[in-house]
């Protein structure tokens, strides 16, 4: 945009115009020391806990700490020109960020600043980061899916809209890859998307970025970045940031999917700022409300009523439900989940997608733990077709997996042992899938039916990755009606079942795999 | 400062307490008054801060400095100070000390920053406004700043009315 001079000093005259010319009373005080981002503040005797304080050249920080005598806060940003002696004002306010519909598409820092060149952000609300999670009488139960578009999370660890799932592994082991899919597959589905990022690369999250552009998934995504070479305290309050921008969503009547990608370094920031307020640490250093960082934020994720929602938008929108569902990321050290914030987190979740390191490397990616990983309440939500179809899934690949240890001395096994070992390699294959590559219902549906139905049984393992590809080729071109039958309904009748089982028969009679 | 206000709260409380049982508050504050502007002054304060001075001599020169302003119970006082290290903190404790009288006799400390001298008049409309605000007494002390432009800037505690020249300046810096 060109702009002439007269219109700049119009823009300015009108500002001038509409400047409100009221005495401004505040409370003040002044720094006393600054150490590694915490300001110690003598005054400010009405500061409130969270309170944003305004410092000299446009810095913001926040009161954490309130003592007899002075107030801990920690700076939103750099604090190389903070001095002491320097004066601290009270805003009155607890921190805000921009929240609403503009964001969708941008890339923003922690305070809802845009980061990604693409201008200003024409947001009209803002919403303070922490806020009370609905109460019961507010809510309502889960029973809607999230698509995440992969047969291993689908079938056997269903996600439902509201609810909070864990993503936990190893570095290295496809969690980041695993959300990725989740928010690309939400494309052309109502949800809106956000993905934090915490404590990473840059260019990591440039990746992420520039992937989700690629497969056309930004339109409906806001990436909230706090990345490794920002503050400690941005890192620390870019999640409550995203769930802010999340619940504007919720709170309209619509579905929201975040993604805190990972609360472990979220919780290394916490540490940080707690130690350096001088706060006791306790068990691995952390502070003693650790805890409580993780459920705050987590139980704000959550399904809402209709009702709720008609009181939140003063009777706008009637007659639907808002949710947002959470899938914080967790990383673990050497795969040790008996660490202080992996069993924090799983206790606080609904469930939790375990990924494994030696499944990862021996080629099954996603690498699920199917074991390990449950789903706590994504089961009333599930489509009734997977629902169906991936109940055998689950239970075939727990059978194998008693009997996996024998699998050498297959000639020596009787006829239904040996037969569970194949269907239980067979189902392992059958449930690797590549990244940015999600599935549709009716897509999954097919898969799982070849497989419940021993269809895969005659074909060599090693083969039934193509026979998967070159079958769903194959009922795109001929079925494509039952396809769109199945992602219409989701439903699983006697009819759709005799129409797969005709249609997979046909195709097995082709061997063109 | 914050630390220091810490450590100066229990000999101002103490202070303040026995000085309202003698009823002697107002002799209190002049000789603490006193005492801080003599700690002020950095001969002393070098003087204070050596090692090599040790305690005997340091009271002894300090009450001989404060003489004719401090009676038998400020001796002691200084005495006290001086023997548990804390001579430095006579400055917070008499603002401390000041805080405790003020809030006692239910009026408030209040500095009034103008840019031109006020009249008689506009300082009795200045403070009646400003007591009817604060919901207490105010005890005003008025200096002339020529750097605000124009406008009054009231300073209660930590709270800050700017009504100045150049606050709204700032102001409406930021804003564009």
């Amino acid at each position: 945009m060109q702009l002439n001079p007269s219109e700049i000093s119009d823009l300015i005259k009108k500002k001038i115009e509409n400047f409100d010319l009221s005495a401004e009373a505040h409370t003040e005080g002044t720094v006393v020391s600054v150490t590694d981002g915490i300001v110690r503040v003598h005054g400010l005797s009405e500061a409130m806990q969270g309170e944003m304080l305004e410092f000299p050249g446009n810095t913001f920080g926040m009161a954490l700490n309130l003592e007899r005598d002075s107030v801990g806060v920690v700076v939103l940003g750099s604090y190389q020109h903070i001095t002491e002696g320097d004066v601290v004002k009270c805003t009155g306010k607890i921190l805000e960020v921009p929240v609403g519909e503009a964001l969708l598409g941008r890339v923003v820092d922690a305070l809802g600043n845009p980061i990604d060149g693409k201008g200003a952000i024409n947001t009209t609300e803002t919403a303070p980061i922490e806020k009370i999670a609905p109460g019961v009488i507010a809510r309502q139960s889960v029973d809607q899916p999230v698509q995440i578009g992969l047969k291993s999370i689908d079938a056997m660890i269903p996600i439902g809209r509201g609810q909070r799932e864990l993503i936990i592994g190893d570095r290295q082991t496809g969690k980041t890859a695993i959300a990725i899919d989740a928010i690309i597959n939400q494309k052309n589905t109502g949800i809106k998307c956000i993905y934090v990022a915490i404590g990473q690369k840059r260019s990591s999250v440039a990746n992420v970025v520039r992937k989700l552009e690629e497969h056309g998934a930004m339109a409906h995504t806001i990436v909230v970045v706090a990345s490794a070479s920002e503050s400690a305290a941005m890192q620390f309050i870019a999640p409550y940031t995203g769930c802010s921008m999340g619940e504007f969503f919720r709170d309209r009547g619509e579905d929201a999917l975040i993604i805190y990608d990972d609360l472990t370094k979220q919780a290394w920031a916490y540490r940080q700022v707690s130690l350096l307020l001088r706060r006791p640490p306790g068990r691995e250093a952390y502070p003693g409300d650790v805890f409580y960082l993780h459920s705050r934020l987590l139980e704000r994720a959550s399904r809402i009523n209709a009702a709720e929602v008609e009181k939140l938008t003063d009777g706008r929108v009637k007659g639907k439900t808002g949710s947002l569902t959470a899938l914080p990321i967790i990383e673990t050290q050497g795969g040790d989940v008996s660490a202080f914030v992996p069993t924090n987190v799983i206790s606080i979740t609904d469930g939790q997608i375990f990924l494994e390191s030696n499944l990862f490397n021996s080629g099954i990616r996603p690498a699920v733990n199917a074991g390990l990983s449950v789903s706590r309440v994504g089961g009333a939500a599930q489509t009734k077709i997977i629902k169906k179809l991936g109940g055998g899934t689950r239970l075939d690949l727990a059978q194998y997996r008693e009997l996996a240890a024998f699998a050498q001395f297959a000639s020596d096994l009787d006829e239904s042992t040996r037969k569970q070992i194949e269907r239980g390699q067979r189902v392992t294959e059958l449930m690797k899938q590549n990244q940015y590559s999600p599935m549709s219902v009716a897509q999954m549906a097919v898969s799982l039916f070849a497989a419940n139905e021993g269809f895969l049984d005659s074909v060599e393992v090693n083969k039934v990755l193509d026979f998967e590809a070159a079958l769903q080729l194959y009922m795109k071109s001929e079925h494509a009606e039952l396809m769109n039958n199945i992602n219409a309904t989701g439903d699983f009748s006697n009819e759709i079942s005799s129409g797969l089982r005709a249609a997979i028969e046909t195709f097995v009679k082709t061997h063109s795999w | 400062m914050s630390e220091l206000a810490t450590l100066a709260r229990p000999y101002a409380a103490a202070v303040f307490k026995r000085a309202k049982e003698t009823h002697s508050t107002t002799m209190w504050s002049k000789s603490l008054a006193f005492m801080s502007a003599v700690l002020k002054n950095e001969d002393i304060s070098v003087v204070v801060d050596n090692p090599k001075v040790n305690k005997e001599r340091l009271s002894a020169l300090m009450l001989d400095i404060c003489q004719g302003h401090v009676n038998d119970e400020n001796e002691n006082f200084l005495n006290l100070l001086v023997h548990n290290n804390r001579l430095s903190l006579v400055p917070s404790i008499a603002r401390l000390f000041e805080a405790y009288k003020a809030e006692d006799e239910g009026y408030v400390e209040v500095e009034v920053l103008t840019a031109y001298a006020l009249s008689k008049e506009a300082k009795q409309t200045l403070a009646a406004t400003l007591e009817k605000n604060l919901g207490k007494k105010i005890h005003m002390n008025v200096t002339v700043d020529k750097s605000l432009i124009g406008g009054v800037l009231v300073r209660a505690g930590d709270r800050v009315i700017d009504g100045s020249i150049r606050g709204r300046l700032q102001q409406l810096a930021k804003r564009l």
